[in-house]
């Protein structure tokens, strides 16, 4: 597909493909080379990246539930990250409150160092329960030199707890990704392994790369349980600062998130030799695979297939039900990450299938697994940015957009029906009961009668002085 | 009644009430039709505030970056900012670039007007006015990035070929840090009062927007690009924000001899009366019957309500300007503004604020530098009856049980505020029924009928109601 918007942004091409007969990439710019990832972004495309310090505060650090979130410069990047991504726990004090060091102009020219060690004795002295100071550093913090390792380190003889500094700025990397990396690198080395418990970790497990959004692990840790297992850590919804310092016991790591997250568990698998299996926790087939293969690793295989054969029992009729309605369906994913194709075989379980594949900061991993599930025809697109998202609804005219809140409103605009798959309309979605949240939401998007109301009923905008301002007809 | 002014000491923020520049320009920048706004900086600088304001609007917010990396921090941006400028000229063909600093960029020195000069030269086919608002998040907040975008929007659009006693017959307006549904009930008076307002800037529309198909290719909406360079020959200029436009309103005084009025944000009626009135003396038109029947309707739920609210402590935060006009309102309702607190470290602000509540007839502590943290504690300490700010909040309203009403932004846990207005004499007139609900629905949970008005309020922090407030107004 050439993109009308990308006449002039010829570099564009190398990062969409079409799955071609017998599943070859079809490249934009007429070869057949993999769809272009993990690389910078065109300036000014109007992409939706995020930056590195968004993906290390906002993804990896931001749920642990009792460290105080300290971030290391202006208010701005504290103001934005606070208390918008639903990653839950069981307590909210990581949700409820944001801190930072507030650097003003003075601070930038002499030096930020002084404050960020009062602004962690002082948030401590506040807030005397949290188990530990997670700093985070920004642009500005970093271009003037501050040495904030050294900074926590001082802090951390003082207050005695860990102080953990993560060198997420936001101009590293070409987004938010590797912002994932620095939060797991930062959390391995300060935090895991630190403490050394007693007791029996032979039947354990970490949940890692799952965020609990809108409670997820409700729909998935209960049937982890069930087997017999015992959940240290997740990585990082719902999880403590003590419970990451001894996540290293664990006898086995599940890895959902694994764009996020499989960086902890390749650095736990060298250092403490922990093996590692790779699951999707949404859909029907792929939370039974997951709960099959751990409980292979556990030679737990029996009571595993009692536990998917009761709860595919419990959702199967409300799901035959909603495929009825979903039948057919075409849909446009964009997710950050794996997301992406984690949910390809669930809406195929609906009896939908997805025409169009995207995501914001996917790695050549993402994208294979993109292409193995895709139907041949389907569309690939590397970081779309707005005016590619606006074609793609405009000229495929998919049924269902399932993407985040930033780009909702453009699709309601547009008139197509959109499901916020990046924190849930009515989550959770994960797991099997989870599922049925999903099914349901979709249906709501589907059939809700405002469709009608817009497709019948819409006008032209007015035809005022604004109108053939700078138009140009969007094809549809 | 005597007012105290006080500084928050501590190092550290915990709770923010404000956030950073780049979002101020970036708003504002939405005002003008067809204007794309670029953002020099690292890709969250954008991505945040679009997402921030996706939030409080629910509409499609689109910014662009110039995504600069680890190399340019150490080459500068400049490659960046020239293919941002060209990608978005050749795409979107806008009416307007404005180019909005970050940390990054400044801290690095990228010199911005030199780089788009340089980007002009080159591309001679481009005649649009692309503009370089300085906002690095280090300075001020983001009423700073929107208080600069004007300056930079008064110091550089206006036409300065105006021959004498020429003029557009209209008046500059600018609203300041307000929602889509205050610009039109400031336009609403204005039409009202048979004048014609020029809005620098108006995002009524393009941040409230309709349905259409098909979409049209910019938001419908916002003030154009030549109505901005000929608001040198505007009849007046009121700016309706003393720190988001007052400047701006001076700059148009200074260099085009357009007068400057820097009003008070016409929350209430007094401020709202201080807005009409300033009408009135520019034009010499007359307030018509319409306002006229608003004005008296606003008196009238003030004295319905004044049982049910007069006493009341209150909690205020936000911005120095919201504030300011905000306790205007507050104190014809007969509630004392216990605390006004705002993150501005602006002293001046504050010793006006210590002389117009006692004007005013209340006793406040007036916090500067402040956080929400900060108003936790002190709700703690001396609690109120009711919160009023936007919806970062809601925790402090959670953990005390005290009811919140949200004005300002962000407003992200409720729908359609931004389509709300607090200003003129109607919008005070849905606050005062707003502010009066919050509390029925907080005191009185079984409401038969019209016993509610027998049922009584009493607000739980049994101080005395300020007479001495009530009796200078009715002797």
């Amino acid at each position: 597909m050439q993109f009308k918007c990308n006449q002039t942004l010829p570099e564009r091409a190398i990062h969409i493909a079409i799955k071609g007969p017998g599943g070859k990439c079809q490249r934009g710019d007429g070869t057949a080379c993999f769809i272009a990832n993990n690389v910078a972004t065109t300036p000014g495309d109007m992409t939706e990246r995020g930056c590195t310090y968004a993906g290390c505060r906002g993804v990896v650090g931001g749920p642990v539930k009792d460290a105080i979130q300290l971030t290391h410069g202006p208010i701005g990047c504290a103001f934005f990250s606070w208390g918008y991504r639903p990653h839950l726990a069981d307590s909210d004090f990581h949700m409820k409150y944001t801190f930072v060091t507030d650097m003003n102009e003075t601070n930038i020219v002499f030096g930020g160092e002084k404050k960020l060690l009062q602004s962690i004795i002082e948030a401590n002295a506040e807030f005397p329960d949290a188990k530990a100071v997670f700093v985070y550093n920004t642009c500005s913090t970093a271009l003037i030199g501050d040495d904030g390792r050294d900074v926590a380190k001082q802090a951390e003889a003082i207050i005695g707890k860990p102080v953990v500094f993560f060198e997420c700025e936001g101009f590293r990397g070409v987004s938010q990704s590797l912002g994932h990396h620095i939060g797991n690198e930062t959390i391995f080395r300060q935090l895991v392994g630190s403490v050394e418990p007693e007791g029996d970790f032979s039947r354990s497990i970490n949940i890692i790369g799952d965020y609990n959004i809108k409670n997820d692990i409700r729909t998935f840790e209960y049937l982890f349980e069930a087997l017999g297992l015992r959940i240290i850590a997740r990585f990082t919804g719902n999880v403590s600062v003590d419970d990451l310092k001894i996540m290293h016991k664990a006898a086995l790591n599940i890895v959902h998130c694994q764009r996020s997250a499989t960086y902890i568990a390749d650095m736990m698998k060298e250092k403490y030799g922990t093996p590692y299996i790779n699951v999707t926790l949404w859909g029907i087939k792929n939370m039974s695979q997951a709960l099959r293969n751990t409980a292979a690793f556990f030679g737990l295989e029996a009571r595993a297939e009692e536990v998917i054969a009761h709860e595919i029992a419990r959702i199967q009729p409300a799901i035959d039900a909603y495929r009825q309605r979903l039948q057919g369906k075409r849909v446009f994913i964009y997710q950050g990450g794996p997301r992406t194709w984690h949910w390809i075989e669930l809406l195929r379980e609906l009896g939908m299938e997805t025409e169009t594949a995207a995501t914001t900061f996917g790695h050549t991993d993402d994208y294979e697994k993109i292409f193995r599930q895709i139907a041949e025809g389907a569309l690939v697109i590397d970081n779309p940015n707005v005016p590619e998202i606006e074609e793609i609804l405009t000229r495929r005219r998919p049924d269902l957009f399932i993407s985040g809140n930033k780009e909702r409103y453009l699709a309601y605009k547009l008139g197509v029906p959109f499901v916020n798959g990046h924190t849930y309309d009515t989550g959770p979605y994960a797991g099997f009961v989870g599922m049925v949240n999903f099914a349901r939401d979709i249906d709501k998007a589907l059939h809700a009668p405002v469709w009608n109301l817009l497709h019948q009923h819409a006008r032209p905008a007015p035809a005022d002085r604004h109108a053939t301002h700078g138009f140009e007809e969007v094809e549809s | 009644m005597t007012s105290c002014l006080t500084m928050q000491e501590r190092a550290v923020a915990i709770n923010p009430t404000r956030s950073c520049a780049p979002i101020g320009a970036m708003l504002a920048n939405y005002g003008i039709h067809g204007a794309i706004t670029i953002n020099h900086g690292s890709q969250g600088c954008a991505t945040y505030p679009r997402h921030q304001m996706a939030r409080h609007f629910r509409e499609p917010v689109e910014v662009a970056t110039t995504s600069l990396t680890e190399k340019t921090t150490v080459y500068g941006g400049k490659q960046n900012l020239i293919a941002a400028l060209k990608n978005i000229w050749e795409r979107f063909h806008p009416t307007m670039i404005m180019v909005c600093s970050t940390c990054l960029s400044e801290t690095i020195g990228d010199d911005i007007p030199a780089i788009i000069d340089e980007f002009l030269e080159k591309h001679p086919e481009v005649t649009i006015p692309i503009l370089s608002v300085k906002t690095p998040s280090y300075i001020g907040n983001h009423t700073t990035g929107f208080d600069n975008f004007l300056k930079e929007i008064a110091l550089n659009l206006p036409d300065r070929r105006k021959k004498k006693g020429e003029t557009n017959g209209k008046i500059n307006i600018i609203p300041g840090w307000v929602n889509p549904g205050d610009i039109r009930e400031l336009k609403h008076v204005l039409r009202e009062m048979g004048l014609h307002g020029l809005w620098i800037t108006d995002y009524s529309e393009t941040l409230d927007g309709g349905y259409y198909h098909p979409r049209p290719h910019f938001p419908r909406g916002g003030t154009t690009v030549e109505e901005l360079r000929s608001s040198s020959k505007s009849l007046a200029t009121i700016a309706l924000q003393r720190h988001i436009g007052g400047e701006a309103a001076r700059i148009y005084e200074r260099r085009y001899n357009v007068p400057a009025h820097v009003l008070t944000m016409p929350i209430g009626l007094k401020n709202t009366d201080a807005f009409v009135n300033t009408l009135v003396e520019i034009t010499d038109h007359t307030i018509p019957e319409a306002l006229e029947v608003e004005r008296a309707r606003l008196l009238d739920a003030l004295v319905d309500t004044h049982m049910y609210t007069t006493g009341l402590r209150v909690a205020l935060y936000g911005d120095p300007d919201l504030l300011e006009g905000l306790v205007g309102l507050i104190a014809e309702m007969g509630m004392t503004p216990a605390y006004i607190l705002t993150a501005a470290d602006n002293r001046p602000w504050g010793e006006r604020m210590v002389e117009l509540t006692e004007e005013l007839g209340v006793e406040s502590e007036i916090i500067l530098k402040g956080d929400l943290h900060e108003l936790h504690k002190r709700i703690k300490q001396k609690p109120v009856d009711l919160l009023i700010g936007h919806s970062k909040g809601k925790f402090i309203a959670e953990a005390e049980k005290i009811p919140l009403v949200r004005v300002g932004f962000p407003v992200e846990d409720r729908f359609g505020y931004h389509r709300r207005s607090i200003v003129g004499y109607n919008g005070a007139i849905a606050l005062v029924d707003e502010i009066t609900n919050t509390i029925f629905e907080r005191r009185a949970t079984t409401i038969v009928s019209n016993t509610l008005i027998e049922t009584g309020v009493e607000g739980p922090t049994d101080i005395p109601i300020p007479l001495r407030n009530g009796a200078a107004r009715h002797p």
